[in-house]
């Protein structure tokens, strides 16, 4: 690896300079392929990148940059290896720091806090939720869209749950490191879809992991995802914090988020430069749940007592889990459950990107962007689907609240998948056909 | 990830092809591309052999092949296999094309105004290359367009010398369209997808229908014309027009290589092999003889790849497969294996016209494309060397035709074990 190779891989603008200006990451980008407001990468990124003077915190003449999603497509399909969405993420970053942000992009990244003030008072905040006077009054007054995905609180918080069970909160004496994962709940598991947790536990207990869940918050990346690294730089060190002794003796870290997890996984690096001995054990030590269970079954160790599932799904593999280049392994799972068949969606993005399809300027442009995979969805419904399946949470509250199709975790899959299994050892006159 | 019986490295016409023809073999075939590749360059159609002199591309092979030096002296007889493959394949996923290897190579007009050899081109171009038989030439640009200059290139192609025969008449015309105005970004995908939209189509033809003279013509309009719904646009184009029409390929991005990559990427996928893109390869587990694995960035760690074979398909220094040192000599980024190349005084010239020395850079390989370094490594595309795959225009013919070599060898023993 030369110094130049190095110099761009540990600091995306770097990357600017291997520009040809092909254009490639304009064909491929989502937004502007619906929106002509934003320009596509090309320009925001390595073209303006040039006016952004010799520090990175220096802000661009160019605004335009915050109609970027940060889907990644543009970084993924660069010819010449530049870092185009993360240098993107970085000159909004810059750009949040000279021009400030709003309350609304405060308050939306702020998930631990709205769990805080959410989950106490569920009932009534999921009346507002669904409430149309309300989501226009919140349109009006905050700025969110009174059709944007919000998936209603849970009654109580995975993490409370995970306590009032006493399941242990680090390593037990005597567990094998090795054998032993920290399971990173994340904002979504924690506040709207603790089902989706103690599913996920449930399989990996069963693949003979002691699951642990050591204090924890937010992973930090809808800070990152609205400029405010600050914020977000804070969130992140308590997690690094709290992980890294353990991601040293060999605990992994594993998250049914592969957002939250490819955050952990390269974000903290490539935008928040965190830099330490610390955040790199974190980082190597991190896994998206598939991930981990295929890397499992390479080794010949997944249990795969899966049962017959006759049924057919569309898979939508989200954006983020494509940056972690590691393929689909949800797809590579289902291969292994007998009559199960998932159809890749193919198509690019569900529009959601974390907190931009919630936002009133952006609401329309996620929508057009998802609309093709709506209608794919749709159309395996109308084909015999009863659901979806997609690994991010807010992909997935977008696909549901677009399509009206349910849409749930790869993990809900498997675990029904086992559970099947199970009861066809128990029952073995009983043949499912 | 599932062990594959072979890796594809790269995602241009040579590892697109590689990849579909051994999918359609029966292989599990893995595509890992660091990115998109040259696809999105050019101009669509297949650069097979256009030398001057040469009559058809196959004659232009036959010339090639004589210097034992060019990929041609080993890879003639896949020529015509391979180029028949990707023209079954390219057809079958709606994307169809006119001429063959025996087809004459005529002049086709440039955006900017040149003319280039060609003979195997996308149906949408052909019309540019039937005889001219008195039609005159008419170049339509659009206002806001950036990319397409028909009045400038009419001009450079009225003085141009058309070797048989010359249009009636040149004449570059450029239509105001109203409707273009508030956008900010019009580059070719923009103008594709908004052709792609019927009501936008019927507008915007109808307006150019208007601005076309009286008269005989065959009207270069400007590689645009749809992405999804192509075929529709330029017939829908052809009927408005009430001319012959044919699309005028410009600077990236190329709309018509977009349709090019899609259906080659339609067909892997179709055929059961995968594509990853953003995989780029950033470690290889090897021994003296053979590569057990290679390592792609993904986030932290590592991602590992296993394989039988390993298709190198990542392009010479263009395409970035290899990179010059400041010592003078030309690594291959992947495998380290041995470029011949020019020595560096060489790679200076005065004369940015002339081929450039660097472009026959590559590596030498055996009858099968192995590398001396590595048994089951295989070296396909514009990597070889010994060949000026721009002035010889023989890129796309060499991509196709080692692809198919290899994928012929390396396809055949996985149908064999299976």
């Amino acid at each position: 690896m030369t110094f130049h190779d190095a110099a761009t891989r540990d600091f995306a603008p770097f990357s600017t300079d291997q520009c040809i200006k092909c254009t490639v990451c304009t064909t491929v980008c989502p937004v502007s392929r619906v929106t002509d407001a934003f320009p596509g990468p090309k320009y925001v990124g390595p073209q303006a990148q040039r006016f952004r003077g010799p520090t990175v915190m220096e802000a661009s003449p160019d605004v335009t940059v915050d109609w970027c999603s940060g889907c990644g497509y543009c970084t993924r399909s660069c010819p010449t290896g530049v870092r185009i969405a993360e240098t993107n993420s970085r000159a909004r970053a810059a750009m949040v720091v000279r021009r400030g942000s709003g309350l609304r992009n405060r308050l939306i990244s702020d998930t631990d806090l709205l769990i805080r003030l959410g989950v106490p008072v569920a009932p009534l905040a999921n009346f507002g939720l669904r409430n149309r006077l309300l989501r226009w009054i919140g349109e009006k007054l905050v700025g969110v869209h009174r059709r944007g995905p919000l998936s209603p609180f849970a009654r109580r918080t995975f993490r409370s749950w995970w306590k009032r069970e006493r399941r242990p909160l680090d390593l037990p004496p005597g567990a094998d490191p090795h054998r032993t994962v920290i399971y990173f709940h994340g904002c979504a598991v924690n506040g709207f879809e603790p089902d989706l947790g103690r599913q996920a536990v449930e399989v990996l207990e069963r693949n003979g992991f002691t699951v642990i869940s050591p204090d924890q918050g937010c992973c930090g990346l809808p800070f990152i995802s609205n400029g405010l690294y600050d914020h977000a730089r804070r969130k992140a060190r308590r997690n690094v914090e709290s992980f890294a002794e353990l991601a040293r003796a060999g605990v992994r870290i594993v998250g049914t988020s592969t957002s939250c997890t490819y955050a952990m996984k390269a974000e903290y690096h490539e935008m928040l430069d965190l830099d330490d001995a610390d955040a790199h054990a974190v980082a190597r030590a991190t896994w998206d749940i598939c991930e981990l269970l295929v890397d499992l079954h390479d080794r010949g160790e997944l249990d795969t007592s899966f049962g017959p599932m006759h049924e057919a799904v569309p898979y939508h593999p989200p954006c983020q889990l494509k940056s972690h280049g590691i393929g689909t392994p949800a797809m590579d799972l289902f291969s292994l459950i007998p009559g199960f068949r998932a159809t890749d969606s193919d198509h690019d993005c569900c529009g959601a990107a974390g907190t931009y399809g919630l936002k009133v300027e952006k609401w329309q442009i996620a929508q057009d962007v998802g609309a093709p995979l709506f209608a794919k969805v749709r159309a395996a419904v109308a084909d015999g689907s009863r659901r979806a399946v997609c690994d991010s949470e807010t992909c997935r509250w977008q696909i549901e609240q677009s399509s009206g199709v349910d849409t749930v975790h790869p993990i809900t899959v498997l675990a029904d998948a086992y559970r099947r299994g199970d009861e066809a050892a128990r029952e073995p006159w009983r043949r499912v056909v | 990830m599932p062990r594959a019986d072979v890796v594809v490295i790269g995602a241009g016409l040579a590892g697109l092809s590689c990849a579909a023809e051994l999918a359609e073999r029966g292989a599990r075939v893995l595509l890992a591309a660091k990115g998109m590749a040259t696809t999105h360059w050019t101009h669509g159609g297949l650069d097979v052999a256009g030398i001057p002199g040469a009559a058809t591309p196959r004659a232009g092979v036959e010339a090639l092949r004589s210097n034992t030096l060019h990929p041609y002296a080993k890879l003639a007889s896949d020529v015509g296999p391979a180029v028949a493959a990707h023209l079954r394949r390219t057809d079958a996923e709606g994307l169809p094309h006119a001429g063959d290897l025996d087809a004459s190579l005529r002049p086709m007009p440039t955006a900017i105004g040149t003319l280039r050899p060609a003979a195997i081109v996308p149906a949408a171009q052909a019309p540019a290359l039937a005889p001219w038989n008195g039609d005159g030439l008419l170049l339509v640009g659009i206002e806001h367009y950036r990319d397409a200059w028909a009045p400038w290139a009419a001009r450079n192609l009225a003085s141009a010398l058309w070797p048989d025969g010359a249009p009636r008449e040149v004449r570059g015309i450029t239509v105001d369209l109203p409707w273009l105005d508030r956008l900010h970004n019009l580059n070719a995908t923009v103008l594709a997808r908004l052709f792609d939209d019927p009501v936008w189509r019927e507008r915007t033809l109808g307006a150019i229908a208007q601005a076309v003279p009286a008269g005989s013509w065959r009207i270069g309009l400007p590689a645009a014309l749809g992405l999804e719904r192509h075929r529709e646009v330029h017939a829908d184009a052809e009927a408005a027009l009430g001319h012959p029409c044919f699309e005028v390929p410009s600077l990236p991005p190329s709309v018509p290589g977009m349709r090019l990559f899609e259906a080659l990427r339609r067909r892997i996928i179709g055929a059961g092999g995968r594509i990853h893109l953003g995989f780029e390869v950033v470690q290889v587990e090897r021994d003296e003889q053979r590569v057990h694995a290679i390592h792609t960035h993904a986030g932290a760690r590592t991602l590992r790849l296993l394989g039988d074979a390993f298709v190198l398909a990542t392009g010479g220094l263009a395409g970035t497969g290899f990179r010059g040192r400041r010592d003078g000599t030309v690594e291959e980024r992947i495998f380290g294996l041995h470029v011949t190349a020019p020595p560096h005084r060489a790679w200076f010239s005065d004369d940015p016209l002339q081929p450039h020395p660097l472009e026959a850079a590559g590596i030498e390989t055996d009858d099968a494309l192995r590398p001396p370094e590595l048994e089951n490594v295989r070296v396909i595309g514009s990597a070889l060397a010994g060949m000026h795959y721009l002035s010889e225009r023989c890129g796309d013919g060499v991509a196709l035709a080692s692809a198919y070599r290899v994928a012929a060898e390396l396809g055949g023993t996985a149908r064999a074990a299976a």
